[in-house]
């Protein structure tokens, strides 16, 4: 069966990202809209399926009704998610950046089939690779949403501190995106990624295993680290005559 | 629920030589031995200047002093043997000018307590939800009373990312539920425990929020309730508040807290601090007015 990845979309996964989470005042309204963007993109591709895939504690996939649960997040502002694990070794609630790219998807209006795919944060690169591959020869025509971050260690400020490896491992993120050399993403270093609380390595070997050679096209929107995680926004799309077959 | 003995909503919370009921609001004074802690950073890092900084907050009526030498926040390591230079010396120093006033270590590290313990502290402040084991035994081993608090799990001087709580305030009841009875089990006199949500510790503003509304829960356990809300993050949040114009969202949330149950309330502003406590206590009817002519000539 063909693969027949349509076109990717590569967002960061911070709750902030969600806007009933962050109170009265506009947080981050440039990466926001900038996911927003990326979203439309892909939906403009009118893909059969729209697979969202973000890492969590264990790979599994979550029924298209899932969201995220917003009050584990902040109680006393909002209701409960919803959602059950088809298969996610047996935790309850949908991950973190899954059930925010579910949430992109919302906020564009989205309501075609939608494929929640969790990806386990301590999947090696050959198994996120491979359900890379799975994702993209299921035979529909697919878009990919990527939910995934960077390190949370780039600055005194950030959530995990400085270290002073994370802003090679996260230019190197970059430049692979950039040059649409996935197969680069393939080869970062999982321990070192998890020192740097780099969460997004997982989904983003997924990626490239969905999209092997020839190099897509890509587009980045938005790379900064405001608060000192880098979040980076990319739009990829398989090069002209090469969708679809591989 | 656990049983908390001597402790409890009737109960008595002993500290040094006293003993305080539970319509006692006891305020405990911050001062820090550190040249980086994230409020007036450095302001207290010389020990002369540690020293008035006493002498003014037992003369605003501070009940507790609670001395620590480690920022809460991530940055240079500090190791034991630093941190027992920068505190233990200087409870000793407040020890002898004080004889009979609370002495509090805010350490996690078992062998930084017992030397501020031996050096006359009467509480041991871990902040980090025991995370040190063997704090319990420090504590029972010097007959000195320990701070049960909720950190989230985190490890000492980590910050919380993307924390989620199925339910916080039941996470925090828990926690602080089962090292209350860990105390116990290690020797600590019930009457001398306490536990403490630890507010912005391994939580979101949102969090921070939810354990204030139902601080009462946790009052409910029997438990003494300290809360240590000063100046804090979520009260920035709160209010787009710089660190300098946290005072009355402190002052406001101290007001609400001690209304819901907590008993001990840690502190910079003790003056402020002591009105707000007052206020409650009047309202409550624990205390009378200082003066009541109003009206009455």
């Amino acid at each position: 069966m063909p693969a027949t990845i349509a076109a990717a979309a590569l967002c960061p996964s911070p709750p902030l990202l969600c806007p009933q989470l962050t109170g009265r005042r506009p947080v981050l309204p440039e990466l926001r809209a900038a996911c927003a963007e990326v979203v439309g993109r892909l939906l403009g591709q009118d893909p059969d399926v729209v697979v969202v895939v973000g890492p969590g504690a264990a790979t599994g996939t979550w029924d298209a009704g899932s969201r995220l649960d917003l009050s584990a997040l902040a109680p006393g502002i909002a209701e409960g998610g919803r959602g059950t694990a088809i298969a996610d070794g047996g935790r309850s609630g949908v991950p973190l950046a899954v059930g925010l790219g579910a949430m992109l998807l919302d906020q564009a209006g989205y309501l075609g089939p939608r494929h929640l795919q969790a990806v386990g944060r301590d999947e090696t690169a050959g198994a996120c690779a491979k359900l890379g591959a799975e994702l993209a020869g299921s035979g529909a025509r697919t878009a990919l949403l990527v939910m995934g971050d960077g390190s949370a260690r780039r600055t005194l400020k950030a959530p995990g501190y400085l270290d002073p490896r994370a802003a090679g491992f996260d230019s190197g993120v970059e430049r692979a995106i950039r040059a649409g050399d996935l197969a680069a993403l393939l080869e970062l270093d999982q321990a070192l990624a998890r020192d740097l609380m780099a969460t997004g390595r997982p989904a983003w070997q997924v990626l490239a295993g969905a999209l092997p050679a020839p190099a897509p096209a890509t587009e980045v929107l938005y790379c900064d680290d405001p608060f000192g995680v880098a979040y980076l926004v990319a739009y990829l799309r398989p090069r002209e005559g090469e969708e679809g077959t591989r | 629920m656990s049983d908390p003995g001597q402790g409890g909503p009737q109960g008595v919370l002993r500290l040094g030589r006293q003993a305080f009921g539970p319509d006692r609001l006891l305020v405990m004074a911050i001062v820090n031995r550190t040249p980086d802690s994230f409020y007036q950073p450095g302001v207290t890092w010389d020990p002369t200047a540690a020293m008035e900084r006493v002498h003014v907050v037992v003369g605003e009526g501070a009940d507790i002093v609670d001395i620590g030498g480690v920022p809460a926040r991530p940055g240079d390591e500090v190791e034991v043997s630093e941190e027992i230079r920068r505190i233990v010396p200087f409870v000793a120093a407040v020890r002898d000018a004080y004889p009979d006033l609370i002495i509090s270590a805010d350490t996690w590290r078992h062998e930084v307590a017992r030397e501020a313990c031996a050096a006359g502290a009467d509480l041991i402040n871990d902040t980090w939800g025991g995370w040190d084991a063997r704090l319990g035994e420090v504590a029972a081993e010097f007959g000195a009373g320990l701070v049960c608090s909720h950190a989230g799990g985190l490890p000492p001087r980590t910050r919380p990312f993307r924390v989620a709580y199925a339910d916080v305030v039941d996470d925090v009841r828990r926690t602080t539920l089962a090292l209350a009875e860990r105390a116990v089990a290690a020797g600590v006199e019930p009457a001398r425990i306490m536990i403490d949500p630890a507010h912005d510790f391994g939580k979101n503003t949102w969090h921070s929020l939810e354990v204030t509304r139902r601080l009462a829960e946790l009052a409910a356990t029997g438990w003494p309730v300290l809360v240590s809300l000063s100046n804090k993050d979520f009260v920035g949040e709160t209010l787009d508040a710089p660190l300098d114009e946290r005072v009355a969202g402190t002052l406001a949330t101290t007001a609400v807290s001690a209304w819901l149950g907590a008993r001990v309330f840690r502190v910079h502003q003790v003056r402020e601090t002591r009105h707000a406590l007052s206020m409650v206590s009047a309202i409550r009817g624990d205390t009378p007015p200082a003066l009541a002519v109003r009206g009455l000539a």
